[in-house]
């Protein structure tokens, strides 16, 4: 494998340099060999290639549907105008805007970067409220904030007059509206600076763990990712090139208005990023090319130069929206990753150097074997759901040197006691303590870091990141916080989990068997104490759930965690576990090696409505 | 005291046509968990069929039923071109479907039309007011809110009482087990649209009968008041989207009132600004459907 410098920060950014060079050079053909208007579409398409650049920064790696960044493109576009235009300009247009602002005189450049800032900070205060709100992909919630916020900032700048003139006329620089951006000059840097900030936000830590809370929240807390940081954290640079691209916009055309920044320019955008694939930043600028070559080419179909009386009926004023909401609407449907899914231009070099061979699982560093045992305590865990006491009273000890299993009728709180122990539902008494931290009231992320880490009964992967991303994002979440746990390296746990040849796949194409190994293998790489496993052989025939014996067995010792395992496969549990827990109904009715509690009559009871032999 | 009870049941009034709007809505994301944001379109649809009927030289009596019917259809066939392809797709898909629905019909509608309102005549008798007991009530009020009583009458015995209404609800509660009971998806999509869509008529006849225009835009706010007040209700909850409605009616007429002269060109900001907090504090709305995820 290359190293972590190679794929991580200098391929991406020739990647993006060799993206720009395209980008910027086919604009700059474009605008020669056009006529005079395609030298203004070519700045516009550059422009809306920042504020898209800046939009996929957000919606690309946390997938929360924001409707809002184009509202804080208007408060930077406002603020940039309000701090730019002359004073004598301002004088005549809003002589009494509040604290003093008509006598402000900057530079379009201070302008820009305070008015960026302003928005950042704007930013800052909607993002908390988005955390608050749980934002996630696909989130009502998120969206419903963004898009009020996009309402609220139309109306205050209809309605707040003297600081924004209002709606009918807006604010301009010069009283014949002229250009007032000369050159491409800023563009250019601009758009570069934009676009390797968004290519290599996806690389750093940030931008991978929101993209695994982007694929799955819940499985990406029990990881130990706290969402709403990285969410923050994309926000804020999001904004700020939103609002540089908007600035720029504002500038460009010489005046702002209400409706600059409002549905029209966020259907644009919207479906810029859509088209070209929302997970990628080099989607992103094929999206803008393709939808700016699409509005232009409807918009000279529509005009008065094309006559086709058979298609009178569509070539028509209006083309050009009607061909932005096909789009969205019909990428959606046929194709919602859009053109470029999550792919890159350094993917295709990264993907070949990987297929070189390369050393021995051997060669592999060892890990060196840690002095002492821990235990995990769950002591009188009562759980209820509104009437139901799903839990009443259990307890469960393990050690870092023995695998426990957990086994009861249907309904018997197994789940829940793991639900419990991570986090996910919260107890109404009880206690749990890993050796003498407490975790009761941690949220899932820091029982995570702590050293507990769990899997899902129904397979919980991140399933548009890779197999190696699956487990990279797992050991990235909790860097820093494993003190002298032992962290597998990657490429150790894709061996152990015969996974190689797999790599580079989405986690989502696997079959059920490799998929299985891969999310034991992500909760390896997590640098556990214990493995809570939930169903691990649930849908697997005899000869897989022996070969996952194995496996869990070989990973546990690999990471010398203990583990708790939920299963219903009584070979499974008697091939594999040292002691056995029996639930029923909420209540340890009994403990023991396996053997021990299947001659126990209150099991028998429990599984089959009485001890063997009693009917008679 | 006079004055509180005029504008509750102003309140009341507005409060019911969101209503309707917002059950519509909470239908459709009951049966597949798509929240609708075309649904406005229905009532620019109805606006222009108004329009055109009024062209016609139809009367508002004949205009009405038409309207409520043209609106369950168009619903139905918004499904069938758009909606029916992302079943069970990603939330971020759905969303974007509506919102991409939304955008194309005001588009073919200023393509086909035009961007500029068209304006019919409203019937002049709605605006006649009522004294009682020194309370003046505006007849249209009275009206919107015997006919939201009646529509939600009806929707609750379909709901209750009929084969199709008990499938639908089954299906808002567990979309899979009811599929395994024998309940057929593909139908039952298909009438949660129209009965969202018939809704979504009855509310467009008094929205139009109030503002008397037809326009790319007309059915942007009162879309926007629906998904407010399916959202304050909880969205999965029926009996939650009615109360949500009849809560942002009563709230904006509050608002209204009480706002000091200068602000009230932004009570639609401050709703706006309420209702992000609300989600803000309470995403799941006021009234919390217990949905927990299975892990």
């Amino acid at each position: 494998m290359p190293n972590v410098l190679v794929r991580r920060l200098l391929l991406p950014l020739a990647g993006s340099l060799a993206t720009y060079v395209l980008l910027v050079g086919g604009g700059i053909m474009y605008a020669t060999i056009g006529n005079s208007a395609s030298d203004g579409l070519v700045t516009q398409m550059l422009i809306n290639a920042i504020v898209v650049l800046g939009i996929q920064i957000y919606i690309g790696n946390t997938g929360v549907l924001s409707f809002g960044h184009v509202a804080f493109g208007a408060i930077a576009g406002y603020a940039f105008a309000i701090f730019a235009i002359s004073p004598d300009r301002k004088a005549a247009q809003i002589p009494n805007a509040p604290f003093g602002l008509t006598e402000v005189d900057l530079t379009p450049l201070q302008s820009s970067l305070i008015a960026a800032c302003i928005a950042v900070v704007v930013a800052f205060v909607i993002g908390m409220g988005l955390a608050r709100s749980g934002a996630r992909s696909g989130a009502v919630a998120a969206t419903v904030i963004t898009l009020a916020l996009l309402f609220v900032v139309h109306e205050v700048a209809k309605n707040w007059i003297d600081l924004t003139r209002g709606g009918k006329t807006g604010l301009s620089f010069s009283p014949l509206g002229r250009v007032t951006l000369q050159g491409r000059g800023w563009v250019y840097l601009a758009l570069l600076l934009s676009l390797v900030a968004a290519r290599l936000f996806k690389e750093t830590k940030s931008g991978r763990l929101a993209q695994a809370a982007r694929e799955d929240d819940l499985a990406a807390r029990s990881m130990g990712i706290h969402p709403a940081v990285q969410q923050m954290i994309a926000l804020l640079l999001s904004v700020f090139v939103v609002s540089i691209g908007a600035t720029l916009r504002v500038f460009e055309i010489g005046s702002i208005n209400p409706r600059l920044f409002f549905f029209k320019y966020t259907l644009l955008t919207l479906t810029m990023l859509i088209v070209g694939g929302r997970n990628s930043v080099t989607g992103a600028l094929v999206g803008v090319v393709v939808i700016s070559l699409g509005s232009e080419l409807t918009r000279y179909l529509a005009g008065p130069s094309v006559e086709l009386p058979l298609l009178n009926w569509i070539l028509r004023n209006g083309l050009t929206d009607v061909f932005l909401g096909v789009s969205m609407v019909g990428f959606m449907i046929f194709r919602p990753d859009g053109l470029l899914g999550g792919w890159e231009p350094d993917h295709l070099v990264i993907r070949r150097l990987a297929k070189r061979p390369t050393g021995h699982l051997s060669e592999v560093r060892q890990i060196e074997t840690r002095l002492h045992r821990d235990h995990l305590h769950a002591t009188e865990i009562v759980v209820d759901f509104g009437g139901f006491r799903a839990l009443d009273g259990a307890s469960l000890t393990a050690s870092t040197e023995e695998v426990v299993g957990l086994i009861g009728p249907n309904g018997a709180g197994k789940t829940t006691l793991l639900n419990a122990i991570t986090g996910l539902v919260t107890p109404s008494a009880g206690s749990i303590r890993l050796d003498e931290e407490v975790l009761d009231d941690l949220p899932s992320h820091l029982i995570a870091q702590a050293g507990v880490v769990r899997t899902f009964q129904n397979l919980r992967l991140f399933p548009a990141l890779s197999v190696e991303e699956n487990i990279g994002v797992a050991r990235l979440a909790v860097a820093g916080h494993i003190a002298d746990r032992p962290q597998p390296e990657v490429e150790l746990l894709i061996r152990a989990s015969g996974l190689t040849e797999l790599r580079h796949r989405r986690a989502g194409e696997l079959d059920y068997g490799n998929a299985r190994r891969l999310e034991l293998a992500r909760a390896a790489a997590a640098a556990p104490r214990f493995l809570l496993l939930d169903e691990p052989t649930s849908g697997m025939g005899d000869l897989e759930s022996e070969e996952m014996i194995h496996r869990i067995r070989e990973i546990a010792s690999l990471v010398q965690a203990g583990v708790v395992v939920v299963d219903h496969d009584l070979n499974f549990i008697t091939g594999i576990c040292d002691r056995v827990y029996v639930l029923d109904q909420g209540k340890v009715i009994s403990v023991g090696t396996p053997n021990e509690v299947s001659l126990d009559p209150l099991v028998q009871v429990a599984y089959l409505g009485g001890p063997i032999g009693s009917s008679n | 005291m006079t004055e509180l009870l005029q504008q509750v049941v102003d309140g009341l009034g507005r409060g019911g046509i969101y209503a309707l709007i917002a059950l519509g809505i909470a239908v459709i994301f009951g049966v597949m968990h798509l929240v609708n944001f075309a649904h406005g379109e229905l009532i620019t649809v109805s606006a222009y069929t108004a329009y055109a009927l009024f062209v016609a030289g139809w009367n508002w009596w004949l205009i009405a039923p038409a309207v409520v019917v043209t609106a369950g259809l168009t619903s139905v066939v918004i499904e069938f071109v758009a909606f029916r392809w992302v079943r069970g797709a990603p939330d971020f898909t759905m969303l974007m479907t509506s919102f991409g629905v939304h955008f194309l019909v005001q588009a073919a509608f200023v393509m086909y039309v035009s961007a500029n309102f068209r304006q019919f005549p409203r019937p002049g008798w709605i605006f006649e007011t009522w004294k009682v007991g020194g309370v003046s009530l505006e007849v249209f009020d009275l009206l919107v809110i015997l006919f939201t009583l009646l529509t939600l009458g009806a929707t609750y015995w379909v709901l209750h009482r009929t084969m199709f209404g008990m499938s639908l609800r089954a299906a808002a509660e567990d979309f899979d087990a009811a599929r395994l009971m024998g309940i057929r998806s593909d139908r039952i999509i298909r009438g949660a649209f129209a009965l969202s869509g018939l809704l979504a008529g009855v509310a467009a006849v008094f929205w139009l009968m109030r503002s008397g225009q037809a326009g790319p835009t007309a059915g942007l706010s009162p879309m926007l008041k629906g998904v407010l007040a399916a959202l304050i209700g909880g969205l999965g909850s029926l009996s939650g989207a009615v109360l949500g409605g009849v809560v942002l009616g009563l709230a904006e007429v509050f608002l209204i009132s009480y706002l000091p002269e200068s602000l009230v060109g932004l009570t639609d900001g401050i709703v706006f600004l309420f209702i992000a907090f609300l989600f803000v504090f309470r995403p799941q709305g006021l009234i919390t459907v217990r949905r927990a995820e299975r892990v």
